[in-house]
């Protein structure tokens, strides 16, 4: 069998039995799949009131899930999520405590930048790094405003008692939050999400922003919500009430 | 001219005959026992793979290279067929996949990052 440019581009060939991968490999649909769906825009709502500034439930509830190392060396680590405190210079308002995490921005500046594509959006919406293709170059790190990337220094090993779903990461490839998008495919919440409703704090929101009847479509649409560095477009879709 | 005693054309002409044959001797192997020439697998659970064993043992590493990319481009998942199923009927890293990419010389990464029992 020949593999001619049609079925390359997975125009033709897709025919009888299913898609051709490779000459004489075909796939046939299985009925326990599931696909992301382009109907969806995953966002996140924090409620910064219901935050507590010594709880860290959120980025321990991370690490764990993802297998995320501390190197113990402050230039080096890999923070996915981490807890910023912002203080009001004048003194009137309390300083308030927040999880920071990547905003998965409707126009990624990460994504513009890199050059081999690793950085992509994904149909929900959900920006991720495809591994597999990231040459470590941190242009991406340098266009992200919130700091959410890290560059992988050292190699890491699955730690004991490690999450084996969850792949570890080679040394100089950039990561960052995926929005837990194993579990998300999975239809459970990012695992931050679910350790923050687990310690009753409930700061944080997660759903489909196009679907008008969930919770978060909900809230956002009744009460004042902002997004952090509104100012430069990228429309994050990690919204902050309270802040 | 040269003169060849009998008993070595009937040499030649034996191992002539075997040349033929072998091949066809392969084909019925393969279809077979789960020996790939000298190599020794450890027996898979279940009763077939996820394709059909002649493609698996020619095409694996394209199938589960193109299922990495829609896995992580297009989030599709297909449960059976991802590469945590493959632990499930083949359960030993060093048993199986090892014992062949070592006869064959080739070094999958995959598994720094990926989680597979050895
Ligand atoms: C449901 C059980 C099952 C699963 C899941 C499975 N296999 Fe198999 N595999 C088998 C069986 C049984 C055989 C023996 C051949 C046959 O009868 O089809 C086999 C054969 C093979 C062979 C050929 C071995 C030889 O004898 O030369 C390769 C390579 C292989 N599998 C790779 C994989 C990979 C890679 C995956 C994951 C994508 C996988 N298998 C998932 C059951 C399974
Ligand atoms: C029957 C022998 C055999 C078995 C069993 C086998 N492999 Fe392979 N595998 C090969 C050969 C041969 C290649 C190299 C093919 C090539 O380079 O053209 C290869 C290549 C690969 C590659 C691609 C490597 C690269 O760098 O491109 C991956 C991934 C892979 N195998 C995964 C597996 C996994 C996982 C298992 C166990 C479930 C397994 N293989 C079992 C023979 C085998």
């Amino acid at each position: 069998m020949t593999m001619d440019r049609r079925s390359v581009l997975g125009l033709g060939g897709a025919a009888a039995a299913g898609v051709m991968l490779a000459p004489g490999l075909h796939l046939i649909a299985a009925p326990n799949k599931t696909e992301a769906d382009g109907n969806k825009r995953w966002a996140m709502l924090i409620d910064v009131n219901k935050c507590a500034s010594d709880c860290t439930a959120c980025t321990s509830a991370c690490r764990t899930e993802n297998n995320v190392p501390m190197f113990g060396d402050p230039t080096r680590d890999i923070h996915w999520i981490r807890k910023v405190e912002l203080k009001d210079k004048s003194g009137r308002r309390p300083s308030v405590s927040l999880p920071v995490l990547c905003n998965h921005c409707e126009e990624p500046p990460c994504v513009h930048v890199c050059p081999t594509e690793a950085s992509f959006v994904r149909k929900d919406g959900i920006v991720l790094v495809d591994k597999h293709r990231c040459i470590g170059c941190r242009y991406c790190m340098i266009a992200c405003p919130y700091k959410a990337r890290s560059l992988v220094y050292h190699k890491t090993k699955l730690p004991e008692g490690g999450n084996p779903d969850v792949p570890i990461r080679g040394s100089g490839v950039v990561e960052k939050c995926t929005f837990c998008v194993h579990r998300v495919d999975d239809g459970k919440l990012p695992a931050c999400v679910e350790a923050c409703n687990r310690e009753g704090h409930g700061a944080m929101l997660f759903g489909d922003l196009n679907d008008p009847e969930s919770e978060i479509a909900k809230r956002i649409k009744s009460v004042p919500t902002t997004t952090v560095r509104k100012d430069l477009g990228l429309e994050p879709h990690v919204h902050y009430q309270g802040l | 001219m040269v003169r060849y005693p009998p008993l070595r054309v009937i040499q030649v002409l034996l191992v002539a005959l075997l040349m033929c044959a072998a091949p066809l001797a392969v084909q019925a192997e393969m279809g077979h026992n789960h020996q790939s020439g000298p190599v020794k697998l450890q027996k898979p659970k279940g009763t077939a793979c996820v394709l059909p064993e002649e493609q698996m043992r020619r095409t694996h590493m394209d199938y589960l290279k193109h299922k990495r990319a829609v896995t992580v481009r297009e989030g599709v998942r297909v449960r059976d067929e991802s590469l945590k199923n493959c632990i499930s009927c083949h359960p030993s890293k060093k048993k199986f996949c090892e014992q062949c990419h070592k006869y064959v010389g080739v070094k999958p990464d995959c598994f720094e990052c990926h989680n597979y029992p050895d």
